[in-house]
């Protein structure tokens, strides 16, 4: 997320003064995040993808609601963020419950690689995530997403900071106590 | 309730900052700038129909404000009438209107609503046909 900001800025003043084809510089400079963050809140590549689309041409038909108070990327965020929580309130991605997915795979079986364990505890912990209630999950993707900036992280949801960092230690203390063999165990890495 | 250890926060945190990135496909600016040139391209949306609809509308509000006016009439004379014990004990309104106001203006009222919705249904089509 280091792309220039003036380029946006210049890209989007050529776009509101009829050049549509300026527009492809801010797709090939934010289609990456931008898909990357559908695909933490649906886990489906193939919707993530439908769903970045849709965020791009919101942006295109809106462009001139750009207020330039904030940088293009934090509207653009907000925007896109706004369109992926309506889109899984409109059609929820496939989730398992918690109480489903609180058995971690058997860490002390000796035929498995240190890294398989590692792999099958992280894949656990993200499923465990994604089984949490909405607002704690979307808390808990936008804060990951944004590299532990609850700032950013809060602009982008629309919300005030207090309330994210609540939800986000909230949701974290769901994940405690779902799991509490998961964290319970030590690292191997760590013995 | 059970708090977080630090070494749990820090646990999760970096389970969750790893998350693999995805690359978009190879045709999906592509597809993204087509769209945006259909978007483009495309006719401005139709405008809602103000001036034509506007008649309709005031004479729709102008009616609705005279039913509520006359039904707050209809009802007062009917508490006076009645008085409060009566109007206490009686089940539904309804019958008591046929009984203040008498055949005739039941039949009113009715004419009123029927040339009402004759009045809408005649301007929604017009609308619709964009005859107006």
């Amino acid at each position: 997320m280091n792309a220039s900001a003036s380029d946006d800025q210049a890209d989007v003043e050529r776009v509101l003064a009829g050049d549509v084809s300026a527009f492809e510089g801010i797709v090939r400079r934010w289609q990456t995040p931008l898909v990357n963050l559908a695909y933490r809140f649906c886990h489906d590549r193939c919707r993530s993808e439908d769903m970045a689309q849709e965020a791009f041409l919101r942006a295109y038909r809106g462009l001139a609601q750009w207020r330039k108070d904030a940088v293009f990327s934090t509207w653009l965020f907000a925007l896109a963020t706004n369109l992926y929580r309506s889109e899984l309130r409109r059609i929820p991605a496939r989730t398992v419950s918690l109480e489903d997915i609180a058995e971690p795979p058997d860490t002390r079986a000796s035929d498995r690689s240190l890294e398989d364990r590692d792999y099958d505890r992280d894949t656990t912990v993200r499923r465990a995530v994604f089984a949490l209630p909405a607002k704690y999950r979307e808390a808990l993707t936008l804060f990951y997403f944004h590299d532990m900036d609850v700032t950013t992280a809060a602009r982008s949801l629309g919300l005030p900071e207090g309330t994210v960092k609540a939800r986000l230690f909230r949701g974290r203390d769901i994940l405690r106590n779902k799991l509490p063999q998961l964290l319970a165990v030590p690292r191997l890495k760590e013995a | 309730m059970k708090r977080l250890t630090e070494r749990d926060e820090a646990e999760i945190n970096s389970i969750l900052s790893r998350e693999d990135e995805i690359l978009p496909s190879s045709g999906f600016a592509t597809s993204v700038m087509d769209a945006v040139r259909r978007e483009a391209t495309a006719p401005p949306p139709i405008p809602f129909p103000w001036k034509r609809a506007l008649p309709g509308l005031v004479v729709g509000c102008f009616a609705l404000v005279l039913v509520l006016v006359a039904g707050v009439r209809v009802i007062a004379q009917l508490d006076k009438a009645t008085g409060p014990q009566a109007s206490m004990s009686s089940p539904s309104v309804a019958p008591l209107l046929f009984h203040g106001g008498g055949i005739e203006s039941a039949a009113t009222w009715t004419v009123l609503a029927l040339l009402l919705a004759l009045v809408s249904v005649k301007l929604s089509v017009r609308l619709t046909s964009g005859r107006v």
